[in-house]
């Protein structure tokens, strides 16, 4: 186990590391400076704000002078909001970025999950055929667009629900369906199937013989199975959540941390996407870590070799 | 006459599929005297799994389904029980184990736990005392230090002792029957040895009735009492073990016995030409008519009745017609070592 | 009173020669793999369903705007935001623009990228997959690794650089999706090529003296062309979806190319006041995403090997 969880630390550094060089040497690729945008600067002022920031260093120069600052914690300044580090913009922003997602995987994951059981269990039923269908509409359609379905028909027509803004619990509710909706549908079909799956196993039929009752079997032997190929989805979905934010926030207005990213790479405020793709990179894969360690505790073939 | 612990009277199954029905089993009738060993020997495919996977109801139906016969056990008829009716039987009063040891325990859980939940469902004891009889248990078959085992999960057994476990599950709550189906078929050669000698030892000490469920006459000759012998979802013939081996009267017997190795001997292995009939669309005479080597006209137009034609020793076969041809059918005469035989009653 | 005590004519009981062969008649009809996935796949009235949408969709998407007089740029400022009517049926964008044209000219941008960019990066997958599970030893090693490190940050965020780099456009999009979505294809089918090597009907066409030309084509890839095909068809939602959230956020088809994605986002800044600019695109995207997922849905049951019986 020790070793396992070496092995996945040791990838998930030179993952991150990977990116961040990637990353710079792209963006220092593209043509035009961050300043030529500015239509008061003239190209003097360009030049000197070149300087100030070593943007007139060679790259190598460059590259190793954000390689030692990025170990130190240090982003930089963004280009934009000059007087603003990068640092700073994302520990105002991101809370609210992470508050919505956990509020829709907290909703998303009990009841995806109960569904899937619910759905699996009553194979061929009337509830099983309504949850297969609506979990396939609920993964075509995507989390923007039902944001603003939902938008349009609880805020505007109905009126029950606000429309934008990020202030009170009631603020809270579309958005966080919103995210969520994608989310379970994909996590109750990959629940049935997993229960599916199970259901068909030898030991299940030697629980059986046993004379446990139906539901012991279910909660004890099948769920225990089928959530192990499911925990291993966990991190695509954390993502697919994250990237959400981005598009959620747009719809509602909510001050997160997605707009920064995408007006940073329109701006080309290089050291704000930059520190983004780091910071995003770096959760993603803390947050991959953490599932493969999730994965490696409830397995025990994984936690313990003979 | 002995106490019938199990009776199976004209049992009919059938599976529906997109192709049509199956008839799996196509009117069995079998019984287990208490405290014996049944073995029920046959090709893959003939019913024999079936049948007894009926008796405990863990066939599910849809696609299966009951279309005719009577199951009785200890004398009370069973046969339309509901699952919650089965589950009181199940584990308490018949158990079973399955033929890969490898798949039938749960991965997840610890062995001590899968065998204590068996003994929690039935009885009313505590968790310490549950936990204690599953330690006794572990020990009576054979695991090794088995307080430490206890805790262990099923990856970290081998084969062999994986059974053991199984068989542990299957006895701990001591019933009164024990279904073995093809128990060692996964197993290699010694291993075979050790637990069916674990079976009957166990079998010895509790008072347990057996039904081993085999292709592999070595195992019918280790272990069975009685014997029935199963061919195209029915039984063609049935008796005790020395009758049905030295002296057996359905061609397909004589044909299993002919082709069984005989160690150390130079003669050619035969076997029965042709395969066995498809169960969609089940022959109307006699299933093993195309491949007899005596078929008669009457052998391709009707099914011979099952009846007795000595102590015990009961035939589906036209060669018993009065009318008939006599033969004399080979069986193993001189070359099984008659210890390995066991002395049926 | 058993049959066995009735008498009976004599001849019942003359000797009757059995030849074994006709037993061995197998009285099911043979039916080859991909007929009875065929079979299978047919009968199943949703996924039919939904290749049928498909089917229409792209051919609106080909013939619609050749049949109409309007571009997808022309504009008529005279008559902007206009609701669907005889001349327009999905009604005018606020510059004027005809929105039925748009949307199936856009049908075109998304649709391409859509099945090119799963396409593509599928074929990659197979080839990287395949050589990988093939000669496994250092060369599966070094791919495995590969693909391990860079599957753990989020897709979109390669995709967001690369387009920065190589610009927008659908050839952009086809070439950054091809770029990043092989990885999965590749690990299944390097999963499913190390299973097939184990078994043994390579070993005995091994023995029996098959180069290693013979094995990939004629044992190991039919083997794994019916994950390939379904992974390819479900990949095109996704790859949808991949453009329309890149053109919703501004960083995608780029005006005036017009793309579903695209027109979703226009249709968002006046979503208020006049909706179906934005309910029509996000109507369509979903129902694509729908019919490929249920058409893939019964492929995928169609090609299970478990479910035939």
């Amino acid at each position: 186990m020790a070793k396992y969880i070496f092995k996945r630390l040791i990838i998930s550094i030179i993952t991150i590391w990977l990116l961040a060089t990637v990353s710079f040497f792209l963006l220092r690729a593209l043509p035009g400076n961050p300043f030529q945008t500015e239509k008061l600067l003239t190209v003097e002022m360009q030049e000197r704000m070149m300087a100030y920031y070593g943007l007139d260093r060679p790259l190598l120069e460059q590259y190793f002078t954000y390689m030692k600052n990025l170990l130190n914690g240090n982003m930089g300044y963004s280009l934009k909001y000059t007087n603003r580090t990068v640092n700073s913009i994302i520990a105002s922003t991101f809370p609210i970025s992470a508050d919505l997602g956990l509020r829709s995987l907290a909703v998303a994951l009990p009841i995806g999950l109960a569904l899937g059981v619910a759905s699996a269990r009553k194979r061929g039923k009337a509830i099983d055929y309504i949850c297969v269908v609506v979990a396939v509409i609920g993964v075509s359609i995507p989390s923007f667009i039902m944001g603003s379905f939902l938008q349009y028909a609880f805020a505007i027509k109905l009126k029950i629900l606000p429309v934008s803004q990020w202030e009170t619990t009631a603020h809270t509710v579309l958005p966080t369906v919103a995210l969520a909706l994608s989310l379970m549908a994909t996590l109750t079909r990959v629940m049935r199937a997993s229960m599916l799956e199970v259901v068909m196993q030898d030991y299940i039929k030697t629980a059986r013989a046993k004379g446990l009752s139906e539901g012991r079997i279910v909660w004890s032997h099948q769920i225990r199975n089928a959530l192990i190929p499911v925990l291993t989805m966990l991190g695509p979905m954390v993502t697919s959540v994250l990237m959400g934010t981005f598009v959620i926030e747009r719809i509602f207005a909510i001050p997160g941390l997605g707009q920064h990213f995408v007006n940073s790479i329109t701006g080309l405020d290089y050291t704000m996407t930059m520190g983004l793709t780091i910071f995003y990179g770096t959760f993603m894969v803390f947050a991959n870590f953490l599932v493969d360690i999730a994965y490696g505790i409830v397995d025990p073939r994984i936690r313990i070799t003979k | 006459m002995r106490e019938r612990i199990l009776e199976i009277k004209d049992l009919f199954f059938s599976f529906d599929t997109y192709a049509g029905e199956v008839h799996a089993v196509r009117g069995v009738s079998l019984y287990v005297n208490k405290g014996e060993t049944l073995a029920i020997v046959g090709e893959s495919g003939c019913g024999k799994s079936v049948t007894i996977q009926n008796v405990m109801k863990l066939i599910p139906t849809p696609p299966g389904r009951l279309k005719g016969g009577k199951i009785y056990y200890c004398g009370e008829d069973i046969t339309n029980y509901t699952q919650k009716q089965m589950q009181k039987l199940r584990g308490k009063e018949m158990s079973m184990i399955f033929q890969d040891p490898m798949t039938s325990l749960n991965p997840t859980m610890r062995i001590g736990r899968q065998i204590a939940e068996g003994i929690l469902k039935h009885e009313k004891i505590s968790r310490a005392e549950a936990k204690d009889r599953t330690i006794q248990m572990l020990g009576k078959v054979g695991i090794s230090n088995p307080e430490k085992s206890y805790k262990r999960y099923p990856h970290q057994f081998s084969g062999g002792m994986r059974q053991r476990v199984m068989i542990a599950m299957a006895l701990v709550c001591n019933p009164k029957i024990l279904f073995a189906d093809e128990p060692t078929t996964a197993l290699d050669v010694t291993t075979q040895a050790q637990i069916l000698e674990l079976i009957n030892q166990l079998k010895e000490e509790l008072g347990t009735s057996v039904v081993i469920i085999t292709h592999d006459l070595g195992v019918v000759a280790r272990t069975a009492e009685r014997i029935a012998v199963m061919y195209a979802g029915k039984v063609v013939e049935t008796g005790i073990a020395r009758d049905i081996f030295y002296n057996p009267k359905h061609p397909y017997t004589s044909g299993l016995l002919e082709s069984m190795p005989s160690g150390g001997s130079s003669k050619t292995l035969t076997s029965i030409p042709g395969i066995p009939p498809d169960l969609f669309a089940p022959p109307k005479g006699c299933s093993f008519a195309p491949r007899c080597k005596y078929c008669m006209k009457i052998c391709q137009e009707i099914m011979p009745d099952l009846i007795e034609v000595e102590n015990q020793h009961s035939v589906s076969c036209w060669l018993m017609h009065p009318q008939a041809p006599k033969h004399e059918l080979p069986g193993r005469k001189s070359r099984v070592n008659a210890q390995n035989i066991r002395e049926g009653v | 009173m058993s049959n066995m005590q009735i008498e009976l004519p004599k001849d019942a009981f003359s000797r009757v020669n059995t030849s074994s062969k006709e037993s061995e008649l197998i009285t099911r009809p043979g039916i080859t793999f991909w007929a009875d996935a065929r079979r299978r796949l047919m009968k199943n009235k949703v996924a039919m369903l939904g290749l049928a949408i498909i089917i229409i969709i792209t051919m609106l998407a080909i013939f619609a705007p050749v049949f109409s007089e309007y571009t997808y740029t022309k504009q008529d400022l005279a008559n902007t935001n206009a609701p669907p009517s005889r001349e327009h049926p999905f009604g005018t964008d606020s510059h004027g623009r005809d929105l039925w044209v748009r949307v199936w000219v856009g049908a075109r941008v998304s649709l391409a990228v859509g099945i090119f960019g799963s396409i593509i990066p599928g074929l990659i997958g197979i080839v990287i997959g395949g050589i990988s599970g093939y000669f496994g030893g250092k060369v599966d090693m070094i791919i495995m690794r590969f693909i391990d490190i860079v599957m753990c940050v989020p897709n979109m965020i390669y995709i967001i650089l690369i387009t920065i780099y190589i610009g927008t456009g659908p050839a952009a999009l086809v070439v950054a999706f091809a770029l990043t979505g092989w990885m999965g294809t590749a690990r299944s089918v390097r999963g499913m090529i190390l299973q097939l090597k184990e078994q043994e009907f390579v070993l005995a066409s091994r023995t029996l003296g098959a180069s290693p030309a013979n094995l990939i084509f004629q044992h190991l890839i039919p083997n794994t062309l019916g994950i390939v095909v379904v992974s390819m068809t479900m990949g095109v939602p996704s790859a949808i979806f991949q453009e329309a959230f890149l053109s919703f956020i501004g960083l995608g088809i780029q005006p005036p190319v017009p793309s579903w994605g695209q027109l979703a986002n226009l249709g968002i800044s006046v979503f208020r006041i006049y909706p179906s600019q934005l309910l029509i695109p996000a109507a369509l995207i979903s129902i694509t995403m729908l019919s490929f997922n249920l058409f893939g849905d019964g492929l995928r049951d169609a090609l299970d090997p478990k479910l035939r019986m």
